[in-house]
């Protein structure tokens, strides 16, 4: 079998170059035209980014939403968006889009934010490099993760889900090709909630259920 | 002498140092040069303090420079500075001369570093103009902007775009700063170095001789704000909310900051602020000097209650300094500063001196929920605002940058 190698990632973000959106309306006809790489960003990389850490929602979308538009129906509407779904990001642009034009019709006025907080379309660059870490057996599995970094847990359990075989994080991937010995663990990674945990609190849950199967 | 990455492994943790040293690993030797306008005063030649010597111990060649000028330089600078923040002072042709010529000279001195570096960081508008001049450069340029210019007088940020287009990327603190500019804008905020004089432990003995250096009364609460004399920082505001509030709690206030080499305006600045505070032996104004790091250190932790009233502001760091010292930040809901602070989290964000005044009396009147917010602070900067996860974004743009890469994710 082969042994897993762990990689690491930093993430760093920039300017997507499409205007700030003021309104729900702009708003949905930028998230229409933007790259794959600005809806993922504003989706899946929040954990990654500085931003508080006990915020209401896990989306950007859901979030200015709220603060901005101060239109908590259509946050909670958008706040309920699990990406990882999605095994294709273009049908969760559909259901982002479906979402705001029924908002849009429901509304008498466009909702608009203040000036100074407007929302800003970004994306990021990822680099990967290797750790020179490896897990020569599942049964390495849980104290690997406990001195990985939570970029590390990030790139392997959830940016993992974008990368062929889609919607598998990579150590169920990996877990996969040991038999059905190891069903049960990668039944119990498949068992996380991940819409409320910050990367800690998931680095946190993933080794206490493969601990739980290792018992 | 600069500190080791590995001083800071417990506060930040053994996996983050490793991940630097990996991350750093592959860039070694990579000729690195930042150049700003001052060593002293201010946060950036904060920043850089101890920046440069951590790239160093990545295995980084790392340099920093400092352009020099004459008072009329640094008063077109600082023109600048204010310019870019939208206050409107016209500069004239003479002023905007000066700077290029102030900076030919400085181009000079510096040459062959700057055309030999594979990364060159200029920080701000004084040294911007290096770009144009070095028409032999080998490396990458980037020019990164460490104050708020998103609603700049608009013939100061014109006039100032000419020098930036050039450079083959831009940084800058928060979205809301980035202007059009037709190359790639990265988003990279500051950070504070916990273990610097200005935001070390200090022991009970210490803090106890800065009280009493300045008189402050251990008996009653204070209020700090802690910046330039600067007019973006509003110091005559905060003296406005420190009098609402001495009305029904007998508060004392500390507005302390340093001068720096780049700021002639700051002693008309400080004249204005002691004119209003006159005659209030409460109100503390004092001008430390630029090395006073443990004093500020100190007066931030005697605060009860650390202020930053800004009407503009880049990041802010004197916030990120307060939230780390576990004091919840009364902080102009401007900027950075909004990144910083959450209301009810780790402080309050206010418009007005009535709204700051109203801030302080809570916070003043609610001492648990003060201490909760304070841990949470601290908790927030270790996470986001300390300068491993500062270093770690600089070198994850120099891997951008150097590899040539185009795609949203690369292997290194």
């Amino acid at each position: 079998m082969k042994p897993f190698h762990v990689s690491d990632c930093t993430l760093l973000t920039n300017m997507s170059g499409l205007p700030v959106a003021v309104n729900l309306r702009e708003l949905r006809d930028r998230i229409a035209i933007c790259s794959a790489d600005v809806l993922y960003h504003h989706f899946c990389e929040t954990p990654l980014v500085p931003f508080f850490d006990n915020p209401d929602y896990r989306n950007d979308f859901a979030v200015w939403a709220k603060l901005h538009l101060n239109d908590r129906v259509l946050a909670e509407r958008l706040g309920i968006i699990d990406p990882y779904l999605f095994a294709d990001i273009e049908i969760l642009r559909s259901q982002v889009l479906d979402i705001i034009d029924e908002r849009l019709s429901e509304v008498q006025v466009v909702p608009t934010a203040l000036s100074g907080s407007e929302f800003y379309f970004l994306e990021a660059t990822t680099v990967v490099f290797d750790t020179g870490n490896v897990i020569e057996h599942p049964t390495g599995l849980r104290n690997a993760i406990l001195n990985m970094t939570n970029s590390s847990i990030y790139f392997h359990f959830l940016e993992a889900k974008r990368r062929p075989p889609v919607c598998i994080d990579d150590f169920s991937a990996w877990l996969a090709d040991w038999g059905s010995d190891f069903e049960p663990y990668i039944q119990a990674l498949r068992s996380i909630d991940l819409m409320f945990l910050s990367l800690a609190e998931l680095k946190n849950e993933l080794t206490t259920v493969v601990a739980m199967q290792g018992e | 002498m600069g500190r080791k990455l590995e001083a800071y492994e417990g506060i930040v943790g053994t996996a983050v140092i490793r991940q630097l040293r990996q991350l750093g690993d592959k860039l070694a030797g990579k000729r690195v040069v930042h150049v700003n306008s001052t060593r002293e005063g201010g946060g950036v030649a904060e920043i850089l303090a101890w920046m440069v010597p951590l790239m160093e111990d990545l295995g980084l060649d790392a340099r920093w420079e400092v352009i020099t000028g004459s008072g009329d330089f640094f008063s077109v600078t600082k023109s600048i500075h204010n310019g870019l923040q939208g206050f409107p002072l016209t500069i004239s042709s003479a002023g905007w001369q000066t700077y290029q010529d102030v900076n030919a000279v400085n181009f000079e001195r510096m040459r062959p570093l700057l055309e030999d570096a594979d990364v060159v960081i200029i920080h701000d508008p004084q040294p911007a103009p290096l770009l144009n001049l070095c028409s032999d450069r080998k490396g990458k340029w980037i020019w990164r902007g460490h104050i708020d210019i998103s609603h700049p007088f608009r013939p100061t940020w014109k006039a100032l775009k000419n020098f930036i287009v050039g450079y083959d990327a831009s940084i800058f603190s928060m979205c809301q700063f980035a202007k059009t500019l037709p190359h790639q804008q990265f988003l990279i905020a500051p950070s504070i170095d916990p273990l610097s004089d200005k935001n070390c432990d200090l022991d009970i003995h210490e803090l106890e001789e800065v009280r009493a250096r300045f008189g402050l009364d251990p008996t009653r609460p204070l209020v700090v704000q802690i910046s330039r004399f600067d007019r973006f920082k509003d110091p005559i505001g905060v003296i406005e909310a420190y009098r609402l509030v001495r009305r029904v709690i007998p508060v004392q206030l500390v507005l302390a900051g340093g001068g720096a080499t780049d700021d002639p305006e700051g002693k008309a600045m400080l004249n204005d602020v002691l004119e209003a505070a006159a005659g209030d032996p409460d109100i503390h104004v004092l001008l430390l000097p630029p090395d006073a790091h443990r004093t500020i250190n100190a007066l931030q932790r005697l605060a009860d209650v650390v202020i930053q009233k800004s009407t503009r502001e880049g990041f802010g760091l004197t916030v990120t300094e307060g939230l780390w010292k576990g004091k919840p930040v009364i902080g102009g809901d401007v900027g950075g500063i909004r990144s910083q602070v959450v209301n009810y989290h780790t402080g309050f964000l206010v418009n007005t001196p009535e709204g700051a005044a109203h801030r302080i009396r809570f916070l003043l009147h609610h001492a648990e929920l003060r201490n909760n917010m304070g841990m949470k602070a601290q908790e927030y900067v270790r996470e986001h605002f300390l300068l491993t996860r500062h270093l770690r974004e600089y070198l994850t743009l120099f891997h951008q940058l150097l590899s040539k890469r185009e795609e949203k994710m690369f292997y290194v």
